[in-house]
């Protein structure tokens, strides 16, 4: 299902226990996750170990990936996201918020020469809210229910906002397909 | 679970992002997989997801992936998270604290320890001098303070007349004690020498040193008096009566 070839045959080596087909699925997404995960989690170190724990993870279970449900970064991505919730929203990290009743940890960021609050690319056309709405559940990993809380607006709203920014996003990145095709074609 | 329903309340976004119950879950997995257009529009979320996190990318240090590939390469080596190693690693500086203060702590008790240790052999001699003195008094004591010992004193005459020698006779235990302490020191070519008188024979009972507390002497029996005279070093076999400085009559 929308999976790009050479990840098929990548992800089968992977099935049979080849672990230069690990590095080279790392190779390719770690760098995606660990954005995700550092805006998760704000700590370098930590979402280095995340980073890490995610791909062993992958290594373990890749038996359990079925490349006709979904790409294997939705995959990746889920278990990227849940081994670092599950870490931060561990009792002793978790702090009692009056914006969404459970906060994830407020730990200060390290230092770091990026700004892990900063985003690039498509997300940057987005109305304000609508950013805002996509960044909570996609690189902040709130549910739905706690990042409609979190902005002050109901759940429908909220949804609404979601769709939205999709719908633009989906614009904008199909815009950048026939860009690249034109181009392709050109040359 | 309809397609309607799916796109309507955003089952697709939260089936990607895995916010799904199990159930939920299971029913949108059978719907993408049936339906078509639903496969379509969920492949186009997971491409814009994925291009949006490409857009987002941040390199991880290179230092994760060898890592990986050390904790992959080598299953028997435990894997320790970077943040595992750091509490590892300050346990390790609060161990080699604790051990640099123990070691002190335990150099300070050592110093101690000799310091009393040298203290109670100073204090053990001591008491070793001190009982063998509280012996060495009593028996003295014990032998001129029994009710046989007869005390006797001896004053100087004119040739010393600062001269006091205080002898204690027990003839039960024929014993004789001087106490010579008030007698006055002579030259050295010259002695005390102490001597009874047996039926007019004088009989020498011993040489007396002005420094000593207690001298034993000679007991002679039948002696009815005991005698001091001044002789030449090293004694004499006779009396020199010209020299004669104390007696007394037993």
């Amino acid at each position: 299902m929308g999976q790009q070839p050479e990840d098929i045959a990548i992800i089968n080596r992977l099935k049979g226990k080849d672990k230069d087909a690990l590095y080279l699925l790392y190779d390719k997404y770690s760098s995606a996750l660990f954005g995700v995960i550092l805006r998760m989690c704000r700590n370098q170190s930590l979402a280095e170990d995340l980073l890490q724990e995610t791909f062993v993870k992958i290594w373990q279970k890749i038996d359990m990936y079925d490349p006709n449900k979904g790409r294997f970064y939705t995959w990746a991505y889920r278990i990227a996201k849940n081994t670092t919730l599950n870490q931060i929203r561990k009792p002793d990290l978790l702090i009692q918020s009056e914006e969404l009743g459970v906060d994830t940890n407020k730990t200060t960021p390290e230092d770091s020469p990026l700004d892990f609050a900063e985003l690039n690319g498509a997300i940057n056309k987005l109305e304000p809210h609508h950013k805002e709405a996509i960044t909570l559940v996609y690189f902040k990993g709130y549910t739905h229910r706690e990042a409609n809380i979190a902005m002050g607006v109901p759940l429908g709203t909220f949804k609404s906002y979601i769709r939205q920014a999709l719908q633009v996003l989906r614009e904008s990145y199909s815009q950048a397909l026939v860009l690249l095709w034109t181009l392709l074609n050109t040359f | 679970m309809d397609r309607k329903k799916i796109l309507e309340e955003g089952l697709l976004e939260k089936y990607l992002l895995d916010e799904l119950s199990e159930t939920e879950n299971q029913q949108v997995t059978i719907a993408i997989a049936k339906d078509q257009v639903l496969r379509q529009a969920f492949e186009k979320l997971e491409a814009d997801f994925e291009a949006m996190a490409f857009e987002n990318a941040i390199v991880p240090p290179l230092k994760v992936k060898e890592r990986l590939q050390m904790q992959l390469d080598d299953p028997k080596v435990q894997y320790l998270p970077q943040t595992w190693l750091m509490v590892a690693a300050s346990l390790t500086v609060i161990f080699l604290l604790s051990t640099f203060w123990m070691y002190y702590r335990w150099q300070q008790t050592e110093e101690n320890y000799n310091n009393l240790q040298d203290q109670t052999t100073v204090l053990q001699e001591r008491l070793n001098t001190i009982e063998e003195n509280y012996t060495t008094t009593n028996q003295q004591l014990q032998r001129i303070n029994g009710p046989q010992t007869i005390p006797l004193v001896l004053n100087g005459n004119d040739l010393s007349p600062s001269a006091r020698v205080v002898a204690y006779v027990n003839h039960d235990k024929k014993t004789v004690l001087v106490n010579t302490q008030s007698l006055p020191n002579l030259p050295e070519d010259k002695t005390y020498q102490m001597w009874s008188d047996v039926n007019g024979e004088m009989i020498n009972m011993g040489l007396v040193s002005p420094e000593e507390e207690l001298v034993t002497l000679n007991y002679i029996e039948d002696a009815e008096s005991l005698n001091i005279t001044i002789e030449p070093a090293g004694g004499n076999d006779h009396p020199t009566v010209e020299q004669l400085i104390a007696f007394a009559t037993l």
